[in-house]
Formats: C-alpha cells, structure tokens, sequence
C-alpha cells in the first residue's frame, strides 16, 4: 500500500510534467495546428484524467478504472504534442491521437469494477485497439502533412492520397460499427441496471456516451464529404466535452462506494427481518446486488464438490463466460460460492462484502442443501438395491428355468422311457410311476417358484402382455381397461407389474369381489397404475406386508402409492411412478 | 414322419429325439439355435419342427421368432413349440390367423410321452395342438362383450378341446359321451357363433380362432 502511494505520487508528477510540455509548446507555438484549443483543454484534460485517474486508483487498488483513466490522461499529454512545428514533435502527437478514444472506449466497457465481463466485449476493445495502434501509425507513414498547411511528416515513405483516404475511410467505418456496437451494449447494460446501479453509471453514460456520439458523428461527416466546418465544429466540440468525462467517472466511482455501503446495509437488515426469510437467501441476494440470474453454490467438503439449493451438483462458471464465482468463507471455511453478473455494477468487493454479511445464513442453507444431497444419495442408492435385487430375482428365475427345469424335464424323459421297458404290475414299475409323479410335482412347484421371482415374460415381451398374463391367472374376472402400448424402462415396467400382481393377490385374498379392473397408463411424465375392485374394502397398507412392501418399492423408484378401501365400497390401489 | 428338434440343452434334445425315434418318427437334423434351425428346416422340408421357446443367440423368445419365420418362408412344415411357462400372447401370436400346422405346449408336457408324440404327429398332419394350462386360462379370463357368453358350459368345453386340436372322436372320450353327441354340440357352437356355412374343417378353424381370440 505504502510503495503504491509511493508509486502514484512519482506518477503524477510525471503527469505534471507531461501535461506541462504541450502546454509550453503552444505557447511557444505561433501558428500550430489547432493552437488555442489544444492549448487549453489538451492539458487541462490530461491533467484532469490523470488527477482522477491516480485518486481513484488510491482508493480502489484493486479496481481497474484508475489505472486505465491514468493512462488515458497520458495518451491525452501525448497527443497534445501535435500543436508543435517541429517535425518530430508533431508526429509522435499525431501517432498518439487515437489512442484515447481505444482507451476511453475500453473504459466505458470496464466502468464501474475494472474488468471486461464477456468474450464480446474483450474482441470488441481488442479491435479498437488494433485499429488505433497499428491501423493509424500504418496509415500516419503515407500521409503528406505538409498538404494540409501542418508541419511535415519525417515518417513519410510516400506521400499517396489515395493509401491515406483508403486506409482513412476504412479505419472510420470501423469506427462507426464499434461505437455503435459500444451503444447498444450500454443501453442493454442500461436497461438491466437496478436503481441505484443507474445512479452509478447515470454520469458516465451521458457525458462518455456524449464523447463517442461526437466521434462517431465526426466520422460520420468526414466519410461523407461534410463541409470542413462542420467536421471543424464536431472536432472541437469533442475535446471539450472529453474534458468533462474524468469527473464523471469520478462522480460515478464515488456513488457506487455509496451504493455499495447502501446496499450492504440494508441486505443485514433484510437478513435480520424474519419476514424477510420467507424469500430466501437467493432470492434476497440477487434483490441487493440488482443482479435477477444470481444464484447460489453450496460447497459440501466432504464431496469436494458444489451443490444448489436441491442438493444437486453444479458446475460452476468457466472465465470469460459472462459469469463470475465469488467463493464465501466463514472463520477460513470455504461454505459456499456467488454465482453472478460479470457486469454486477457493484463490483467483486462488494460481492465479497455481501457474502461476509450473508455468511451466517449461507451456512444454515447450505447445511439444508447437505442433507438434501445426502437425502438424494440415500434416493439414488434405495433405488439401486431394488434393481439389482430385481436383476438377481432375473438371474435366478432364468438359471432355474435354463438349468434345474431342463434337467428335471430330462429325468422325467428318461424315467418314461425306462418305464416303457418294465413290465407293467412289476415292483420297478411302481416305484417308476410314482417317481415320476413327485417329478411332476417338483417340476410343478419349479415353475411357480420362478414365475413368481420374475416373469419371463415381462422382459420377454413388455408390461402389456404380462399384465394379460396376470389377468388371465388371476382368480376372478379381471378387465385390462387401459395398458401403455409401448415398452417402458425395465425398472417401471416391474414396478408396476408388481403392484398389479400384489393388488390382485391382495383382491384375491380378502376383498371377496367379483370383479377387478386394472389400468395403466403413462401421463405427463409418470405412469399412473390402477387396480380397482368391488369388494368388502377396508385394506389397511400398514397392516398387510404386501401393500407395505409395495409402498417401500414405489417410493424407491420416487414414486408414491394410495390405497383407498373404505369399508363397503370396494378397494383402489394407485401408484404413480416416474417415467421420464 | 420327418421331424427336425431344437432346443439348445443337449441333454433334453436328445432324450426328444430318443423318444420320438422310439415312438417311429424319423428324426432328420436337430438344432442347437435359432438360425441353425431355420437352416435345417429349409434344407430338409420336414414335417413338422419340435422347437424350444427359449434359443440362442438373445435367449428370449428366438424359438417363437424362428417358428414365425418357418410358417413364412416354408409353409407346409408344421411347427410345435415349446415354452417353459404359459404365455397365452406365445400362443397367440404363433397361431396367428389360421391354427393348422402348430402347436404350443409346456416343455414340461414332453415327459407326458404318449400326448406329446400324439401331439406332434397331429401338427405334423396340419392339425394344432395347444396346451390345455393355456386353454384353460383362455377359458377363464372374463371379458366385457364375451362372443362365447351365449354357449352353455357344456359347448364351452366341447370348444377348449376343439381349440385343444382333438377330434371329435378324442373329445367324446374325454368327454364320456358318443360322439354322435360331441357332433350335435359342434353344430350347436357353429351356429351361436354365427360362422358362415363352409366346409366342415374351416369352420372348426374358424371356431377355434373365435374362441382363442376372445
């Protein structure tokens, strides 16, 4: 801080210095080019900007306005230098004399934190530059001064009118599409600025805005052949108004510290408000900082990773995308991140003041969002152990049907066929009959075992033809009023199937019906199943462990399920499951 | 009565082949997959092909597959498949719109020696045979709008068996009564189910398909 202030006294000093040579030029000039005005307002801007420039840079350090208004004094200094008549004096003050307005132009982009917020805007202020630090010295070395009454020009290769107009012209369009480009950046800047944001920039826009109309007008009239005076009259109207653009910024620096106390003073009485908590701590942050896209980022250490509010993991902004990350720490524990505007007027000190005062909150949210991401996790992994004991329930039903079945369907084939060669009344032949009779039986109880594991057929042949299946087994009359027609995810598709088989083991069991209709269909986003009986009623899920395991699997695939059974009035099972 | 058998366990294709070799069929070429199968079937034309549901190369319903593609692409060999369980769509969708030359049994029924050699000899013939668990289902399941609602449960039972693909002499056994009996009932199903005169045949065809498609 100490060899800053060092550095800027010796700076401006400098200031003085250069700001005095062109001042003792002109006066010691008799007929230069343009003598009164530069004369005056060259220094006098200079001085000015490179004044505002250092105090501003004193008291911000970690803005980029002052550094970049000191330099524009300079460049200012250094184009005054054209009011000499000495040849060498003269040019390096013609060479300098659009550097200025790359600066200012740079400036209005950068005002109010110093930086350039997207990658438009740095290629745009990257373009003028090209165009004031090469294109103009390039064209400076064809022009013939001497043509136009001012001192001559030592840089000159070969004086071709033709090179200069064409360069000249085309510099101009340039810069005629780069003001215009500037225009409506800070008129969309303008228009998304809250109240206070506007006071900031209010000065800025109108007196920098006012500075590059009149270029752009002047390039205007000089493109298009304008009377000389005219072109003369929008020249000077230009340095003079440029004169008063430092104190704008300075106006507008000034007030955006106001606007910054402002806001952060009334964010801790917003945060203090308990009617206020009802908005969210988003929500109340994006209002004090005027920037709507705000958001929130939850750091979860144990993860390594960030959340939102959800629980959900999010990636936070790359450099140069518009967005800007402030990290928030408590007691040196980083706790979350501010996601914001690039443009946020009210810049990344503030931020960080900002997330200072909202610390306390930020830590009890992102508590909230800790255990909703745990809670997530805890989703995810249920669901995760209902599939994979549904593909081992798959596993086991197609082993016992590829292996024990075809096995015992052997042996019951081979006990026929010794049994064809006993006599019939024999000892052997009865034990053969009823060895195959308990085959049978075995073989019986296998395939209801396995189907009761996992239908082949749901995998097979989808839902539709298993809810058939289950229709048609089922004890009493069954109506497939309504079947999705289309396959679905596997873990949908058993979901519901066993809600279907369990309601109707259930129907079958108790409800004393005569008749059960089930539906299932897909319905924005979600399959809605639905198996509807004209029974006794009266089903309890938390006392059958069926429908309590039916719940459990349902909510394990984030699903949810209602039984309705009043008594008397027959039982409905409804499940909606999530499809997406 | 040439037969080619697929199933892809070793151990159960050969003891069907035994069997049925036994039983004095002649038992041209087995196969072990699905598109083994349609080969073998297109080279040696056989009467009928015992097929497994369950084949590689996805070991879903390849056998089904293959078994739609034999009544395609060689019409005249009849198929009988084999499921592990009773899927009424299998059945279904194999029978398609004319039940003559198929068949659908539970694989299990292959121990039952003398009903499925029966029942593979009939499918040969251009007769079906489905399995009466998968009947039964058909029989049971309750549908608004049921055609059969009209026939008495007698004539209900006379028609599983029909769609069974036995004769009416077989029914009659099955059934104790003379076949004089079965044969007024057949007439008597015939008519409730508004089946256009044709010959005899068809219109148990007919009949069938009326019945399975309820």
């Amino acid at each position: 801080m100490r060899s800053l202030r060092w550095a800027l006294i010796g700076l401006g000093v400098a200031g003085l210095v250069a700001g005095a040579i062109p001042l003792a030029l002109a006066i010691a000039t008799e007929e230069g080019h343009q003598r009164t005005l530069l004369a005056i307002f060259g220094p006098l801007t200079g001085w000015a900007f490179i004044g505002t420039g250092i105090f501003a840079w004193l008291r911000r350090p970690d803005n980029g306005v002052g550094p970049l208004m000191t330099a524009l004094g300079f460049a200012e200094c250094m184009a005054a230098l054209r009011v000499s008549t000495e040849p060498w004096v003269f040019i390096t003050g013609l060479v300098f004399i659009t550097l200025q307005w790359a600066l200012l132009y740079h400036l209005l982009l950068a005002f109010p934190n110093g930086r350039l917020g997207t990658r438009l805007e740095i290629g745009l202020v990257a373009v003028t530059y090209v165009s004031a630090a090469v294109a103009h010295p390039v064209q400076v070395l064809f022009q013939d001064t001497t043509r136009r009454g001012l001192p001559e020009n030592p840089l000159l290769i070969t004086g071709d009118p033709d090179v200069v107009s064409t360069l000249g012209r085309g510099r101009f369009w340039l810069g005629l599409a780069l003001v215009a480009a500037l225009g409506v950046l800070l008129l969309l800047r303008w228009r998304a600025a809250s109240a206070p944001q506007r006071r900031v920039l209010a000065p800025v826009l109108v007196s920098g805005g006012l500075v590059m109309a009149l270029l752009a007008a002047w390039y205007a009239a000089v493109l298009a052949y304008a009377d000389e005076s005219l072109v003369q009259t929008l020249e000077d109207a230009r340095i003079v108004v440029l004169a008063t653009v430092p104190f704008a910024f300075l106006a507008g620096l000034l007030r955006s510290r106001v606007a910054e106390a402002t806001a952060i003073s009334r964010l801790v009485a917003r945060l203090g408000d308990p009617s206020e908590r009802r908005h969210g701590l988003r929500d109340t942050l994006a209002d004090s900082l005027g920037d709507p896209t705000l958001a929130l980022a939850y750091w979860l250490p144990d993860r390594k990773e960030y959340v939102d509010a959800a629980g959900q993991r999010i990636e936070l902004p790359e450099p140069g995308s518009g967005r800007v990350c402030s990290p928030v720490e408590s007691g040196g524990r980083r706790i979350g991140a501010i996601i914001h505007n690039g443009h946020l007027a009210n810049e990344r000190e503030l931020v960080r003041a900002v997330g200072a005062a909202a610390a306390l909150t930020l830590e009890n949210e992102r508590l909230d969002a800790e255990l909703r991401a745990n809670m997530e996790e805890l989703k995810s992994s249920r669901a995760r152990i209902v599939e994979s004991g549904d593909a081992a329930r798959r596993r086991l039903e197609r082993d016992l049907h590829d292996g024990a079945q075809q096995r015992l369907v052997s042996l019951a084939l081979s006990l026929r066929l010794a049994r064809a060669r006993v006599e019939d009344g024999s000892e052997a032949a009865r034990e053969l009959d009823s060895a195959r009779r308990e085959l049978e039986q075995a073989l019986e109880e296998l395939l209801e075992l396995a189907r009761g594991l996992h239908p082949s057929v749901l995998s097979d042949r989808g839902l539709d033809a298993a809810l058939e299946g289950l229709a048609n087994r089922a004890r009493l009359p069954v109506e497939l009023v309504r079947t999705p027609g289309e396959r679905l995810p596997e873990r949908v598709e058993s979901t519901a199937y066993f809600v279907v088989a369990e309601a109707l083991t259930n129907v079958a069991k108790y409800a004393d019906a005569t008749h059960a209709t089930v539906q299932v269909e897909r319905v924005d986003g979600q399959v809605v199943v639905e198996v509807r009986d004209d029974g006794v009623g009266g089903a309890e899920p938390a006392k059958g462990s069926g429908l309590r395991g039916l719940v459990d699997r349902v909510a394990a695939m984030d699903g949810r399920l209602e039984v309705d059974s009043q008594p008397g009035r027959g039982t409905t099972v409804r499940a909606w499951i999530p499809c997406g | 009565m040439r037969v080619v058998v697929a199933d892809d366990s070793v151990l159960l294709r050969e003891g069907i082949v035994r069997l049925l070799e036994e039983a004095g069929f002649d038992v041209v070429a087995q196969a072990g997959d699905a598109e083994d199968l349609i080969r073998k079937v297109s080279a040696h034309k056989p009467d009928v092909a015992v097929v497994d549901i369950r084949m590689p190369p996805t070991n879903t319903d390849d056998g089904l597959q293959a078994a739609l593609e034999i009544r395609r692409r060689v019409p005249g060999t009849g198929v009988l498949v084999l499921s592990q369980y009773v899927e009424e769509g299998y059945a279904l969708g194999l029978v398609g719109d004319r039940p003559d030359g198929t068949g659908y049994l539970l694989k299990h029924r292959v121990a039952e020696v003398e009903r499925f050699v029966e029942a593979v000899r009939r499918v040969g013939e251009g007769g079906s045979a489905l399995d009466p668990e998968v009947i039964s289902h058909l029989v049971g399941r309750a549908r608004r709008g049921d055609p059969l609602a009209a026939l008495t449960d007698r004539e209900r039972e006379v028609l599983a068996l029909m769609a069974e693909g036995r004769s009416n002499q077989a029914i009659a056994e099955q059934l104790v009564v003379t076949e004089r009996a079965v044969e007024k009932h057949v007439t008597s199903i015939f008519g409730k189910l508004d089946l256009p005169p044709a010959p005899e045949d068809h219109r148990r065809v007919l009949a069938v398909l009326r019945f399975l498609r309820a």
